[in-house]
C-alpha cells in the first residue's frame, strides 16, 4: 500500500485525532491554538494536494481512488475548511466554542476528502455519515441558544432518515451485482431490469440529494441555517455540499455508464425544479441566512444542470467543478458577512443591514460583489461559472434546461439586488462599528480574490479544475 | 499604436479607482480628478480618430492576447469605422457629465467612479472583438447604472432601479444563450466574432439560427428599446439622475444599436434577412409609437424618454433593410444612416437631458402644463433648447436630419409603405418638439411666476458643445460618414 497517496487524509485525520483532546482542557487565550494548528495543517494538506494534482491517477487498495476528481474537490473542501476557520476565529472570540468547533470543522473536512476517493459503497456511506454526523454537532455549537439546538435536532433527524434510505439503496446495487465497487456495478447494471435500477437510483438520490440540498429533500436547509451560527451555515452550505456532489459525479461516471434508465432526463427534471424552488422561494425571505439558505438551494439546482450532462457533454464535469470553485469563494463571502453583522448587532434580519453602504464601506462591497456573483454579473466568479455551466448544458443538447437556467438567473437576480439596495439606499439602521477581527479581515482577502480571480482570468484555475476529467479506469 | 485604444477603454476605471482611494471627504478633488480622468480620456479618444485612417477597411489598433484559453475566448480588443463614433461619443458624454456634476456633493467618490466604471464598460463593449468579452463590457457597464438611479434618483428609484436590471439582465441572458449557441456551432469552438462570421454557422437560416436570432433580438431589443421591450425606460430615466439619464439615453442604448449592426448582422444575416419584414414592421412601430406615446407626455423627461423609443427604431431599420437589401449603395446607405443616427441621438438627446435636469432644479417641476415664457427669463438656455428640439425632429442643419434622411431614403428603395409610415412618425415627432417649443419659450408661465433663471456658465457649455457637435455633423456630415463607410464596406464584403 503507498501511504503517501494518502498524506491529506492522514494530516486532518490526525490533527483530528491530536486536537481532540487538547480541546477539552485548554483555557483563555489558548483556545485560539486549536484553530490555528488546524489551519495550519490544513494548508500543509493543500500544499500537498495541489502537488498531486500531476501525479496519474492510482487506486488505493481497490476502493479508493486518488485521481484528478479527488484531487481537485479535495483542494476545494481544504479551502472551504481554511476560511471558516478564519470565520469562526473571529466570531467565537472569547467563547468556549473556540476550541470546539475548529474540531468539528476538521471532521466533516476528514468526511469530504473520504467521500471525494471513494470507489466503495460502504466508504460512501461511512464518510457521507461522517460529514453528517459532525454537521450536526456543529449546527449545535451554542448549546444555549434554542433555535440551534432545535435546529439540530431537525438536521439530525431529517439527515438520519435519508441516509439510511440512501443505505437501504445501497444494498440493492449489491444485490443486484453482487459487487461494492462502483466500476463493477457499473459493467454489471446493463441489461438488468430498468424498474429495479431506478428504484435504487431514486433512492440513493435521496441522501445525495440531502447533502446537495436538491428539491425535493431540501427542506432542512433553510432552518438549519437560520438556526445555525452564520459562519457554520456557511460552512454546512459549501463543504458537504461539494463532497456529496464529488461523490454523484462518481457515482453517476462509474456506476451507471451511458445514461442508463435515462437518468440524465430525471437530473434536468430535478435541476429544474430545484433551482426554480429555490429562486421563488428566495424572493421572500426576511432573514439573510434564510434568504441564503434558498440561494444555496437554487446554485446547487444549477450545479446538477452540468450533472445531467455528465456524460453527453465532454466539459460538464469540469464546469460543474468550476461552479463549485465560484460557489465557495462567493457564497462564504456572503456568509462571511451575514457572520460579521450578526455577530455585531446579535440578528440577521435584513433591515439590519440598512446604510451598510456608508457606515462599512468595504464590508458593503464583499457582500455586494459576493452577492453579484451570486447572480452571475461579470466580471466575477459565478459569471464565468454560469457562462461554463450553460455552455455544457446547451452542449450536451439540453437548450431547454439551459433556458430555464438563464430565467432562474434572471429571477435570482431579483432578490440578489433587493438586498444590495437595502445596504446602499436605505438609511443606516445601527451607527455601526463593525466588531472586527482578523478572522474576518483574512477570510474576505481570500474570498474576494477568489471571487475575482475566478471571474476576471479563469484560465489558471480553469486548468486547475480540468484536472477533474482524469479518472481511474 | 493600439495602446491608445487599450487607454480609452481603461484609463477611466483607472481613475475611478484612484478616486475611490483619495484620502479625502471633501468632493471637490475627486471631481477635479474625475473630470481630469475624463479628459485625458477624450482627448486619447480624438487623437485615436484622428490617427485612424479612415480609407482602409478593417480592424485598427488590434490588440490580441489570450484570456480564457481552454475556451477559445481572448482579450481581442479594436476599432473600425462602426465602433470607433460610438467611443468617441461615449468618451464626450463622459467628460459632459463629469463637468456637469462638479456641484453635486451627495456621496462624490461613488457617483464617480461609477459612471467612470460605466465609460470603461461602454469603450471595451464598442472595441470587443470576441463575443465572451462583449458580453462581460455589456453587463459592466449596466451595472453602475443601477447603483446610479437607486442611490441618487428621484422618489421611486427603487422600483426603476430593479426594473432596469431585472429587464437588462433578462435580455442579456437571452444574448448570452445565443452566444452559446454560436460558440458552440463553429469547429473549434471559438468566442471570436470574424471566425465565427467567416465559419457562418447558420447559413441559410433555418429554426436554429431563427432562435439564435431571437436571443439577440431580444437582448438588444431590451436594450435599444424597440416596443414591446421598452417598459422599463421611461421609468428608469424619469428616476434617474440627470447625468445618469444622459449616460442612459447617450450612450447605453447605443448597445443595443451597436449589437444589431456588429454581431447580430455578421453572425446570422439569412436569418435576419429572413426575418426582415417581422423586424422592420417592430421598428415602424416603435419609431411611431414612441412619437405617439411622447405627444400625450406632459412630463418634460418622459417625453424625451419617449422621443430616444422613436429615434432608436430607424437603426433597427437601418440593420433589417441592410440585411434585406443586396444592392451595395442601399446597404451602405441604411448602415450609415444607422450609425450616424446613434451619434446624433447621443449628442442631441444628451443634450436635451441636461436641458431637463437644469429646468427641474431651477423650477422644481418638469409638468409642461406649469411652466413657460422662458425665453424671456433664460434667453440662452431657451436658444440652445431650442436648438437641440429642432435638431431631435430632424431639422435640416443638424445631425439628427441626416441620419433619418439616409436611413428612410434606403427603406423607400425597399418598400414605400414603411417609408410612408416611418416619415408620419417623423411628422408627430416634429409635433412633439414644437409642442415643446411652445410650451417651454413662448407664452407665459400659467398661474404666473416661473422661478427659471439662466444656468451656471459650466453648464451652458456643456450643453453648447454637444448642440454644436450635433451642428458641426450637420452642416459637415462627410467628417463623420467617412470614418462610418469603412466599416460599411467590410461588412458588405461578409
Amino acid at each position: 500500500m503507498k501511504l503517501w497517496t494518502l498524506i491529506p487524509e492522514l494530516i486532518v485525520g490526525g490533527l483530528c485525532l491530536a486536537l481532540v483532546p487538547i480541546a477539552g482542557w485548554v483555557k483563555g487565550r489558548w483556545r485560539y491554538s486549536i484553530g490555528i494548528a488546524a489551519i495550519i495543517g490544513l494548508l500543509v494538506a493543500i500544499a500537498f494536494t495541489a502537488r498531486m494534482l500531476s501525479w496519474s491517477p492510482q487506486m488505493v487498495m481497490e476502493i479508493y481512488a486518488v485521481d484528478g476528481l479527488a484531487n481537485v474537490f479535495k483542494l476545494l473542501i481544504e479551502l472551504g475548511a481554511v476560511i471558516t476557520l478564519l470565520l469562526l476565529l473571529s466570531y467565537f472570540r472569547g467563547h468556549t466554542q473556540l476550541a470546539h468547533a475548529p474540531l468539528a470543522v476538521l471532521f466533516v473536512a476528514l468526511g469530504g476528502l473520504g467521500l471525494s476517493s471513494s470507489m466503495d459503497l460502504t466508504l460512501i456511506i461511512l464518510f457521507l455519515q461522517m460529514i453528517s454526523f459532525s454537521s450536526y454537532v456543529l449546527a449545535a455549537l451554542v448549546r444555549s441558544d434554542g433555535r440551534a439546538l432545535e435546529a439540530s435536532l431537525k438536521y439530525f433527524i431529517f439527515g438520519a432518515v435519508c441516509l439510511a434510505i440512501m443505505a437501504y439503496g445501497l444494498t440493492f446495487l449489491y444485490g443486484m451485482t453482487g459487487s461494492l465497487d462502483l466500476r463493477v456495478i457499473g459493467n454489471a447494471l446493463e441489461g438488468r431490469d430498468r424498474m429495479w435500477i431506478a428504484l435504487t437510483l431514486g433512492l440513493i438520490l435521496v441522501g445525495y440529494g440531502f447533502e446537495i440540498t436538491m428539491v425535493p429533500f431540501h427542506a432542512w436547509a433553510p432552518d438549519v441555517f437560520a438556526g445555525a451560527t452564520a459562519p457554520v451555515s456557511g460552512f454546512v452550505a459549501v463543504v458537504p455540499k461539494i463532497a456529496a456532489f464529488a461523490g454523484l459525479v462518481r457515482l453517476f461516471l462509474y456506476a451507471l455508464p451511458n445514461g442508463l434508465i435515462g437518468w440524465p432526463w430525471m437530473i434536468a427534471g430535478l435541476a429544474a425544479i430545484t433551482m426554480t424552488f429555490g429562486n421563488l422561494a428566495a424572493l421572500r425571505q426576511q432573514g439573510l441566512k434564510r434568504l441564503l439558505a434558498y440561494s444555496s438551494i437554487a446554485q446547487a439546482g444549477y450545479i446538477l444542470m452540468a450533472l445531467a450532462v455528465l456524460q453527453r457533454s465532454p466539459m460538464a464535469t469540469a464546469a460543474a467543478t468550476y461552479y463549485l470553485a465560484a460557489y465557495l469563494f462567493m457564497n462564504l463571502g456572503a456568509f462571511a458577512v451575514v457572520a460579521q453583522v450578526e455577530r455585531s448587532v446579535g440578528t440577521d434580519q435584513i433591515e439590519e443591514i440598512g446604510g451598510m453602504g456608508r457606515s462599512a464601506p468595504m464590508v458593503a462591497a464583499v457582500f455586494a460583489l459576493s452577492l453579484l456573483s451570486l447572480a452571475g454579473i461579470p466580471p466575477l466568479a459565478g459569471f464565468a461559472g454560469k457562462v461554463y455551466l450553460l455552455q455544457a448544458t446547451i452542449d450536451g443538447n439540453m437548450l431547454w434546461l439551459a433556458i430555464i437556467g438563464a430565467i432562474n438567473m434572471v429571477i435570482g437576480l431579483f432578490y440578489y439586488i433587493r438586498v444590495i439596495g437595502e445596504m446602499y439606499w436605505r438609511p443606516a439602521k445601527h451607527p455601526f462599528p463593525l466588531i472586527t477581527g482578523v478572522g474576518f479581515t483574512g477570510a474576505y482577502a481570500v474570498l474576494l480574490f477568489g471571487t475575482l480571480a475566478l471571474g476576471i482570468w479563469p484560465a489558471p484555475a480553469m486548468a486547475v479544475t480540468g484536472n477533474v476529467s482524469q479518472l481511474v479506469k | 499604436m493600439p495602446i491608445l485604444l487599450e487607454i480609452t477603454i481603461w484609463l477611466p476605471f483607472v481613475t475611478g479607482l484612484l478616486a475611490l482611494l483619495v484620502p479625502t471627504r471633501r468632493a471637490k478633488p475627486i471631481q477635479a480628478l474625475g473630470l481630469a480622468g475624463a479628459l485625458v480620456t477624450m482627448a486619447v479618444a480624438l487623437t485615436l480618430a484622428f490617427r485612424y485612417a479612415a480609407g482602409s477597411p478593417g480592424l485598427q489598433f488590434r490588440t490580441t492576447l489570450p484570456w480564457i484559453p481552454s475556451l477559445n475566448a481572448t482579450y481581442d480588443m479594436a476599432v473600425d469605422g462602426l465602433s470607433l463614433p460610438l467611443i468617441v461619443l461615449t468618451c464626450i458624454l463622459l467628460v459632459a457629465v463629469m463637468a456637469y456634476s462638479l456641484r453635486e456633493a451627495d456621496r462624490p467618490k461613488g457617483f464617480t467612479f461609477l459612471f467612470l466604471l460605466m465609460a470603461t464598460g461602454l469603450n471595451g463593449l464598442f472595441a470587443a472583438q470576441d463575443l465572451l468579452l462583449f458580453y462581460v463590457f455589456f453587463e459592466i457597464s449596466l451595472v453602475p447604472l443601477y447603483f446610479i438611479i437607486g442611490i441618487w434618483g428621484h422618489e421611486n428609484r427603487r422600483y426603476a432601479a430593479m426594473k432596469f436590471f431585472l429587464y437588462t439582465r433578462f435580455g442579456s441572458l437571452a444574448m448570452l444563450l445565443s452566444f452559446l449557441a454560436l460558440y458552440l456551432s463553429v469547429r473549434p469552438h471559438t468566442f471570436s466574432l470574424a471566425q465565427i462570421a467567416a465559419a457562418h454557422p447558420f447559413a441559410g437560416g433555418g429554426s436554429g439560427a431563427a432562435l439564435v436570432l431571437l436571443g439577440l433580438m431580444l437582448g438588444y431589443g431590451v436594450k435599444l428599446p424597440v416596443v414591446p421591450l421598452h417598459n422599463w425606460l421611461p421609468d428608469a430615466h424619469v428616476e434617474a439622475p440627470t447625468e445618469g439619464s444622459v449616460m442612459l439615453a447617450g450612450a447605453l442604448l447605443k448597445m443595443g444599436g451597436y449589437g444589431m449592426l456588429r454581431i447580430m448582422l455578421a453572425t446570422v444575416p439569412d436569418a435576419v434577412r429572413q426575418a426582415g419584414w417581422v423586424l422592420v414592421t417592430i421598428a415602424v412601430v416603435s419609431v411611431v409609437y414612441g412619437a405617439l406615446a411622447a405627444l400625450g407626455q406632459r412630463d418634460f423627461k418622459r417625453l424625451v424618454a419617449y422621443t430616444s423609443i422613436n429615434h432608436m427604431g430607424y437603426v433597427l431599420l437601418g440593420a433589417a433593410i441592410y440585411a434585406m437589401s443586396s444592392d451595395p449603395r442601399v446597404r451602405a446607405l441604411a448602415l450609415t444612416g444607422a450609425t450616424y443616427q446613434m451619434v446624433s441621438h447621443g449628442l442631441l438627446t444628451g443634450g436635451m437631458f441636461f436641458m431637463v435636469g437644469i429646468l427641474q432644479e431651477k423650477t422644481d417641476t418638469r409638468d409642461l402644463d406649469r411652466l413657460g415664457g422662458l425665453i424671456g427669463r433664460a434667453p440662452l438656455y431657451s436658444l440652445l433648447l431650442a436648438l437641440l428640439a429642432f435638431g431631435s425632429l430632424g431639422l435640416p442643419g443638424l445631425s439628427g436630419f441626416v441620419a433619418e434622411f439616409q436611413v428612410i431614403g434606403a427603406t423607400v428603395s425597399l418598400s414605400l409603405l414603411a417609408a410612408v409610415i416611418t416619415v408620419i412618425g417623423l411628422l408627430i415627432n416634429t409635433g412633439v418638439y414644437l409642442k415643446v417649443i411652445a410650451k417651454l419659450l413662448m407664452g407665459a408661465a400659467p398661474g404666473g411666476i416661473c422661478p427659471m433663471t439662466e444656468p451656471t456658465p459650466m453648464r451652458l457649455v456643456v450643453v453648447g458643445s454637444l448642440t454644436a457637435l450635433s451642428l458641426l455633423l450637420g452642416i459637415a456630415p462627410m467628417l463623420l460618414v467617412q470614418i462610418i463607410r469603412g466599416a460599411t464596406e467590410i461588412s458588405a464584403v461578409l
